[in-house]
Order: structure tokens, then sequence, then C-alpha cells
């Protein structure tokens, strides 16, 4: 084994930058999909008519229980052998488009659960004095309901976005190349040699992603506190 | 008359809460209603503005005509338009400040103009003594001074007919005053109202009919002279006598 080369983990950092894209890009595509599902799964649970209901208590159970690797492999190998059956060939689809797909699966329920707490978290008194003041269900919604919730489940949702990212680095077991894909690529490249210096420039990769997520969130919170709490007075 | 809702039900599930209920309002009228807690009386009138669906009953309010269990979105929507709630928990939107409050049923709900709906609601602002609070979020103000942004907010709509669920009930002793005397003032430039509350003296001094429920059923109704010094019914005169400790009637 060759000595520890510090300098080489500002190589990789260098290396692996423009990888960061694939791995933001793979969580945006989770946070877009998994979240519109998100907003289904919290919507049957907030309104509580049964069968949409059970579907959403079913479905978040079922995915819950899947470590996100295996979830990876069954979309990776089960949705183009479905889809097969139907005569649509997407073997040779990019491998981010599974990724995504495994990951919208898994995180539509954390996400559904991120905006259930939150609505519930808003009063609903504010609510029936909207709609008593001559706004629609919607406008009561979007107006008054939903600046608050947003709010609430900003702390919730920047943690499952660190958690997305984390379990993202998954994706380079179906041969995505992302920022632990493109390591694992050096790693091979270089024989072995410097491969804790490449495992430690991607830890700091992703040391320094997490960071910014919570800057940035930390931040949206704080703007966003209108009428909250210890908000200081416009006036 | 303006209002009335005739033979409104509504159980919660073996509950059964309001047992075929009538109520008339009359223009100007200040209708209180009064009652131990579980009489009904809060529901009734979330019953009227379909905060709650009734199982049965209708409503007649101005041209309106409906059922209250069958009411379409669209009817639902033009009553509470030439109405207004004021709740007992203020329910002010936490995320807008005081004016905010009173323009947005004004700007949203009612499609006024900006620049117009922030006169209207500076003026019921300054109604309820709150000219210094227009930029105040809910959380900065006290329990009374919500309530009067409460209480703005319904009159900022030029509503036919306000609705108050127990108005004063989440407020200290020390604030309640200021909200009964501004509800004296409505009542006294003729604002019709709905009035669910524990306030006897208020219901004594304004009122133009007191109703008296228990147990999901009108007991009594009358005026304040004829339901507080000569009650007819004696579930009337045993919750008078617990209420009020100087209550005399004659045997």
């Amino acid at each position: 084994m060759h000595p520890f080369h510090p300098s080489y983990v500002f190589t990789v950092l260098v290396q692996l930058f423009p990888y960061i894209g694939v791995t933001l890009l793979m969580m945006l595509g989770t946070v877009i999909f998994g979240g519109a599902i998100g907003i289904l799964l919290a919507k049957a649970k907030i309104k509580r008519r049964i069968v949409p209901r059970a579907i959403a208590e079913v479905y978040t159970y079922l995915t819950r229980c899947v470590p996100s690797i295996i979830m990876l492999f069954i979309v990776y190998y089960g949705v183009p052998a479905l889809l097969l059956q139907f005569g649509i060939n997407i073997n040779n689809f990019n491998k981010g488009v599974f990724v995504i797909t495994a990951f919208s699966i898994l995180f539509a329920s954390n996400l559904g659960e991120v905006f259930r707490a939150a609505y519930l978290a808003v009063d609903p008194g504010q609510r029936e004095a909207a709609v008593c003041s001559g706004l629609s269900e919607f406008q009561a919604f979007y107006r008054i309901i939903l600046p608050q919730a947003a709010v609430h489940a900003l702390p919730n949702f920047s943690n499952m976005l660190v958690n997305l990212m984390k379990e993202g680095a998954l994706a380079y077991s179906i041969g995505l190349i992302d920022v632990m894909g493109e390591g694992n690529l050096l790693i091979g490249r270089n024989q072995g040699s410097y491969t804790l210096e490449t495992y430690l420039g991607m830890a700091i990769i992703y040391w320094a992603l997490t960071y910014v997520i919570e800057l940035i969130f930390g931040k949206l919170e704080k703007n966003l506190s209108k009428g909250k709490k210890h908000a200081t007075s416009v006036a | 008359m303006l209002f009335s809702v005739k033979n409104v039900s509504k159980a919660f599930k073996d509950n059964q809460v309001l047992k075929k209920v009538d109520l008339e309002v009359n223009k100007g009228d200040v209708v209180v209603i009064l009652g131990p807690s579980g009489s009904g009386k809060t529901t009734l009138l979330r019953c009227i503005d379909f905060l709650e669906k009734a199982d049965g009953g209708e409503l007649d309010f101005d041209d309106i005509h409906t059922d209250l269990s069958h009411a379409s979105a669209k009817t639902i929507e033009k009553v509470r338009k030439k109405s207004a709630f004021v709740f007992q928990n203020y329910n002010l939107f936490a995320n807008k400040t005081a004016l905010q409050n009173v323009t947005e049923g004004l700007t949203i709900g009612r499609k006024v103009p900006k620049d117009e709906a922030i006169e209207i609601a500076k003026k019921a602002l300054d109604k309820v003594g709150l000219s210094d609070k227009y930029d105040s979020y809910p959380v900065q103000l006290s329990g009374g001074q919500q309530q009067r942004v409460g209480i703005a907010r319904a009159i900022a709509v030029n509503p036919d007919i306000i609705l108050f669920d127990e108005p004063t009930s989440a407020l200290d002793p020390e604030l309640v005053g200021e909200v009964l005397k501004i509800m004296r003032e409505l009542a006294g430039e003729g604002i019709t109202m709905i009035v669910v509350t524990h306030e006897m003296k208020f219901a004594q001094d304004v009122a133009t009919k007191v109703v008296f429920m228990d147990g999901g059923v009108v007991v009594e109704e009358g005026t304040p002279k004829e339901i507080f010094t000569n009650p007819k019914e004696e579930r009337t005169r045993e919750f008078l006598m617990r209420i009020l400790p100087d209550f005399n009637y004659s045997i």
C-alpha cells in the first residue's frame, strides 16, 4: 500500500466536480415525481375517504420496508421486463430514468408524510375563516394554508433531501455515473491506488452539498416565516 | 323576514346534537342564543354557514332558498358571501397582517379593487380601535385585539348578517369588555347578528330576541325581558338560576 497523499484529494475533487450535476438532477427528478405522488398520498390520507386512504396506507407501508438498493434493482430489471410484455423496449434508456423512478417510488411516501404533517400543522380554523370570508376552498388552500404549511414543511423537507442525496449514491450500483459512480471509476482507473483519497474526496463533496442544502433551507425558513413567533414586525 | 332556518338536525355519530331546530331573524335583529355547554348552539351556527353539514333542514336567506344537507358549492359560496362569521378562537390568518386579514375577503373573495379594499379595511380597523395595528401580525396582538381584527374582518365585507360564535369565551376577563363594547356599537347601528354567548348582561341589554337552547332543541324564545324576568319553562329557570346569582322569579 502506497503512502497517503492528501494533495490527491484535491485532484479527486476537481475530477468529480462535474458529476455533482448528475447527483443534483437525480434529486430534482425525484423531488418532482416523488413529490407529485407524495401530494396524492398526503391528500388521500387527509381526506379520509376509505378507498384512496387504504391505497395510500398500503403504498406507504410497502415502500417503507424496501431498502433503496433493492428497489433500484427491482425497477432496473422489473420495469423493462414488464414493459417488454407490451412490446415496449426500454433497455437502452438512460440509467438516470431508472434511478429517478426507483427513488420517486421510495421517497413519495416520505414526501407524502412531510406534506401531510405540514398541512395538519396549520390550524383548520383558518380554512374555515377563509371560506367564511368568501374565498373558495381552492383560494383558501392556496392563499392561506399552503404558504404556512410550506414553512412547516421546510425542515423535514431539507432532511429528506439530504437523505435522498446520500441514498442516491447507491445509484452507481446499476451503473449511473454520478459523483459516487465516477469516483468508483477513478479508483478502477488508478488500479486501486489512491482509494482512500478518492473516498475522502467524495465524502467532502457530499458534506459540502449537505451544508449548502441546509444553508439554503435555513435561509428560506427564516424569510418565509411571516407572522410566526419571533418574526420581526414589518412596521 | 331576512333569514330563517327550519328543522335543522345534526348528529355526530350517535349523539343527536340538533333536533329539528327553527330560528327566525328579522333585519336589524340581535338574536342571542343562550344555553348550557353541549346544547347545540355552536353547532347550529356552524350548520348555518355550512362549516358543519347538517343532516336535514332548510335555509331561507334573502333570495336564497336551500336544503342544508344538499346545498351546492355555489349556493354555499353565495350564503357565505352575504354573511360573516366571528370565531371563538379568532382564526385570523397567521401569515397575514391585520390589514391583510381584512382585505382578503374583499380582494379575493369579492373582487374589490385593491386600493378600495385597503380603504375599507382601514376604516373597519379604525372602527374597532386598531388604527395603530394595521401592519401587525396576529402573534403580535393580544387576544382582545385579535378578536377585534376578527370583527373588523366581518364588518368590512358589509354582510347582511354576522354570526358570532362565543366571541369572548377565549378571552381573558379583562379583555372581554373591549370586544363586547364593539358588538354593542354594531348592534346600535342596526347590523343584524346572531350571537352565541355566555355574556348574560350583553343578552339582557342588547338582544332583540333571546333564544334558549338545551339538549338540541329550542326550549324557549322571547324578548330579553320575557326570558330574564318571566321564563315560562322550568329548564330556562334552572339555567338562569345557575348562571345569574341574583336571579329571582315569581312562582
